[in-house]
């Protein structure tokens, strides 16, 4: 029977013994002396060693005491990285100042649902103002260019 | 060398450095005192808006940030019994206490001024001991930096609390990210899983923020509310007034404690991607082992607030002498200054201090100046910071990931460091959710590439293997980090023997 | 639906900017870290042609694998002018050597701007004092002297040449930019490098040695050096930077880039910064660097095959 250390070990154990496998493919270069699959191997190796460790270790240990639970709201972390996920690829169609607005007023929205007309101009405000502020922050005034949108040309 | 010191202090003193720094210091003591915002997380929020600054601007901001956020944390611990980082926990355990008995003002001024001793002790040590061991360390060769590099990684695997194999299999783990897609040396791909954005290998910086970022945020919204609430409670104003000379001979009249705990802060700065938060916790516990009054400890004593602030503000500057002579984090923060070295062409390490006099002095310069503009913030700030403290998160969270993906984004001007930081973020989250410390990963991905170059130099440069033992200092790194690993081990042991039979018998302390 | 949007906004894109190019900040990609000699370069280069094309540049430096990602990213960013490419020889070398699959030719030229002659440099704890016991020694241990290079790249191809005149053999030590071997020469980690006059001061104050400078002439601000060829090693070797758009850049674009090229270039605070960097300023227009780079290509190749290093 296998705990949750016993599992990410055994994960780690099976992703670093695939990429040993492909390490064995790489070719070398005649001007460096030991090929690039040299030291991932070494790597790797320990890698697996290490979780095959953690994995005997955990089947090992009779007493297992459950982790402390308290009131996790899985679900909104999972929406908070789900939209982070797609501000992250709308940024290279929608522009930096787009999906930045629509980023925070959805994120904002998410956190602190607005109840009420004023809620929804809270959002509306907090999106604006981030967004301009670090738009001219760093554009115009540290000279920082931001991703601009294939789609917009903006 | 206090010519150079002097020159960089004038340097400094110019409107176009001390403005950063002045922001800096508040962002600071602002992220600091932000119960859920971290320094690591301050220090990444600043980051991009260094990369248009010169490098000695972009420096100052962030050697600012460091030191006032060391001090801002206890401004929350004190008064709302929340540590703001995870460096001002032990200024809780009897800040707050005193702070309860209606001396508010004593225990905010008697962590600030802790926190100036300690900061300036660890300052003389900054200043004394960078060059000395940037001199040693110039005898280096290839050998012996991959030796150092595997000690470092060795020893924070094997410092963390929880287990020790999860420590290494973490540092294991942050190596294995640097092997993907690209060899450091020819640049050839590899391992690059058919992910177009690995092919050139995956930058440090992006991981580092997404790994502690979202770890930390996403850690927060899980938790929904919980800090606000707490926050809500408080008073909004209240009086923090107190007798400057009265705090000061407090502290003063102990010289031995600040000493003590300075030196416990500086030596756990000097060790690898330690930080702040181990130096206040050990820096309490070896106050109250040496009192005569341990019992009193955890009631609002002034010892307890000593200890920890003064340690957590030391610990500073020996985290900037790591970096500065060896060119090794010595925690995130400083792993973030690395980064925004780099990004300026300035290469850490032996020759740093050397070729760049001026900035290093500068960040002498700056590291002390900022000490005394934290005073002046917050003897201006302090009644306002409980205001700051209940800033909305659901505004926050969202601008900072938004700043943490512009740093990422302008590094090199590519959107695959913001699918890095993505990725990385679930990573992170997943680690922290397993219970799989951090530091050692990131220690892991910083080092990565260097320990694979300086092996392979070695065996460009001499093909004998044997050279990493027999060379004199290289052999006893290595001894070293094996030691360390083994003596982690069995002291990981002892204590679950010392758990086990405190389970067995009744606990009598 | 998105294919068509995106090739939509592509086709517009070309006439957008003909429009009134530059309507916003252009991009400078430095395919090195900061603080490394091409950034030297064009760190100064940046604010003088600001001054010329009406918007700001911006240096982004994209350095890594033997400053081929820098040239993989140029050459991938749309050729709208807003995306330029700081390139040198190296993309001939790291060509022909297999490091990379871009070559000069996903490029269209915009102007040539400089050139540093290589100096061969040795450390301080190396025990020669000249270039004849340093031939010596390499000639009585072959392949035992240790040289750091970007593989594949200029600092490589330098002192093969250098092997391959004197009729020696070195051995070669991965040192990626000027900055690292500066560390490990210092160190007395490597015997030689390939540096270049900017390293002055550190020889003056006996921190550094110079054998030789691959050039035609001694150099006015070093006349003690003496050359590759007074020492009888036919070497003459130097490191020519330029700019370049990628390919497809509308021929309007280009010509209004080449023109702030050209002005920023004949700036005498351009040749006053050049001087610092042991630099001279090396002006060639559009045709002719084109033509100049064609030649230049033919050399690399012939030279990669040559020295043994050729993958293609």
């Amino acid at each position: 029977m296998l705990g949750r250390d016993g599992w990410a070990g055994l994960a780690v154990l099976t992703a670093s013994l695939v990429l040993f496998g492909l390490t064995l493919g790489l070719e070398g270069n005649p001007m460096v002396p030991i090929g690039p699959g040299f030291y991932p191997r070494i790597v790797l190796g320990v890698t697996a060693v290490l979780a095959a460790a953690l994995v005997i270790a955990d089947s090992l240990a009779s007493k297992r005491r459950a982790p402390p639970r308290g009131a996790s709201d899985y679900g909104l972390v999972a929406s908070m990285f789900a939209l982070f996920g797609l501000y992250a690829g709308a940024l290279s169609f929608l522009g930096f100042r787009l999906s930045t607005l629509l980023y925070v007023a959805a994120a904002n929205a998410l956190l602190a649902p607005p109840r009420s007309a004023r809620g929804w101009a809270r959002v509306a405000l907090v999106a604006l103002l981030t967004t301009v502020v670090v738009y001219l922050a760093f554009e115009r005034y540290l000279l920082v260019l931001l991703p601009r949108g294939r789609w917009t040309g903006f | 060398m206090f010519e150079l010191l002097g020159a960089g202090l004038a340097n400094l003193m110019q409107v176009k450095y001390l403005v950063p720094l002045a922001l800096g210091t508040l962002a600071g003591i602002v992220g600091g005192a932000l119960p859920g915002v971290t320094i690591t997380m301050t220090i990444i929020v600043v980051l991009p808006f260094t990369f248009g600054l010169d490098p000695l601007q972009g420096l100052a901001a962030m050697t600012g940030v460091y030191v006032g956020g060391s001090a801002g944390g206890l401004v929350t611990a004190v008064l709302l019994g929340i540590p703001g980082t995870p460096s001002a926990i032990a200024t809780t355990f009897d800040g707050h206490p005193m702070a309860r008995n209606g001396e508010p003002g004593r225990a905010v001024w008697l962590g600030i001024w802790a926190s100036v001793f300690g900061g300036m002790l660890g300052g003389v040590f900054l200043i004394g001991a960078t060059g000395p061991l940037a001199a040693f360390a110039l005898q280096f060769g290839p050998w012996e930096f991959f030796s150092l590099f595997v000690l470092a990684l060795s020893m924070v695997a094997g410092l963390v609390e929880s287990s020790v194999l999860k420590g290494l299999l973490s540092g294991a783990l942050g190596l294995v990210v640097t092997i993907l897609g690209s060899d450091p040396v020819m640049g050839r791909e590899r391992l690059t899983l058919g992910v177009p954005f690995l092919e050139g290998g995956v930058p440090f910086l992006p991981v580092l923020i997404g790994v502690f970022a979202f770890a930390q945020i996403m850690s927060e919204v899980e938790r929904a509310g919980g800090v606000e609430r707490a926050a809500q409670g408080a008073q909004r104003a209240l009086s923090l007034a107190a007798s400057h000379v009265k705090v000061l001979w407090e502290i003063v009249s102990r010289p031995f404690l600040v000493l003590w705990a300075s030196f416990i802060g500086v030596l756990i700065g000097v060790l690898p991607a330690i930080g702040g938060s181990a130096a206040n916790m050990m820096a309490y516990d070896q106050a109250k082992k040496f009192s005569r009054r341990p019992e009193k400890f955890g009631t609002g004593i002034p010892e307890g607030v000593i200890a920890s602030e003064a340690a957590n503000n030391a610990n500073v500057g020996g985290s900037l002498v790591t970096i500065m002579a060896f060119g090794i984090p010595g925690d995130a923060v400083t792993a973030v200054m690395l980064g925004a070295l780099t990004i300026h062409g300035i290469q850490s390490g032996p020759l740093f201090i050397l070729q760049n006099a001026q900035l290093a002095y500068g960040i002498f310069a700056a590291y002390l100046i900022a000490h005394l503009l934290m005073v002046v913030i917050l003897a201006v700030g302090a009644r306002w910071m409980l205001r700051v403290v209940t800033v909305p998160k659901a505004a926050l969270f969202p601008a900072v990931l938004v700043l943490c993906t512009v740093g990422a984004y302008a590094l090199n001007n590519t959107m695959a460091n913001v699918y890095i930081l993505l990725t990385f973020g679930l990573l992170g989250y997943a680690m922290v959710k397993t219970g799989f410390p951090l530091a050692p990963f990131i220690l892991g991905v910083i080092l990565g590439d260097q320990i694979e170059i300086n092996l392979i130099r070695a065996i460009m440069t001499d093909a004998d293997p044997w050279l990493f033992l027999t060379r004199p200092i290289s052999g006893l790194l290595i001894a070293a980090s094996v030691a360390s690993v083994v003596f982690a081990l069995w002291q990981h042991r002892r204590q679950q023997r010392r758990l086990a039979q405190r389970a067995d018998g009744d606990a009598d302390f | 639906m998105k294919k068509l949007v995106a090739g939509f906004a592509v086709a517009l894109l070309p006439v957008a900017a003909l429009a009134q190019f530059p309507d916003r900040p252009i991009k400078l990609i430095v395919p090195w870290a900061a603080g490394g000699d091409t950034d030297n370069i064009f760190r100064p280069f940046a604010p003088l042609m600001q001054k010329h094309i009406g918007q700001p540049v911006v240096i982004a430096n994209v350095g890594g694998a033997s400053g081929t990602k820098g040239a993989k990213e140029a050459k991938d960013s749309p050729p709208d002018g807003y995306t330029i490419y700081g390139m040198h020889d190296y993309i001939h070398s790291t060509y022909y050597t297999g490091v990379s699959d871009v070559n000069y030719t996903d490029f269209e030229t915009v102007c040539l701007v400089s050139s540093t002659p290589s100096v061969l440099t040795g450390s301080p704890k190396t025990p020669w004092n000249d270039w004849k016991s340093l031939l010596a020694d390499a000639k009585a241990r072959p392949g035992q002297i240790s040289v750091g290079a970007t593989l594949g790249s200029t600092s490589h191809f330098f002192p093969a040449l250098i092997e391959k005149a004197a009729g020696i053999k070195f051995k070669y030590v991965s040192y990626e930019g000027l900055a690292p071997r500066m560390n490990a020469i210092l160190g007395g980690h490597i015997d030689l490098t390939d540096a270049n006059l900017t390293q002055k001061g550190k020889v003056e104050a006996g921190q550094l040695k110079f054998f030789g400078i691959a050039t035609e002439k001694r150099n006015a601000e070093m006349p003690n050096v003496p050359t590759l060829k007074e020492l009888g090693v036919d070497v003459v070797y130097d490191v020519n930077r330029g700019l370049m758009a990628p390919k497809g850049t509308p021929e309007a674009v280009l010509a209004k880039l080449a023109a702030a090229c050209a002005a920023t270039v004949k700036e005498p605070a351009f040749a006053e910064s050049m001087k610092k960097q042991a630099t001279d300023v090396r002006y060639m227009d559009r045709k002719q660097y084109a033509a100049w780079l064609k030649q230049n290509d033919d050399l690399n190749r012939n030279l990669a095959k040559e020295l043994g290093l050729s993958k293609r």
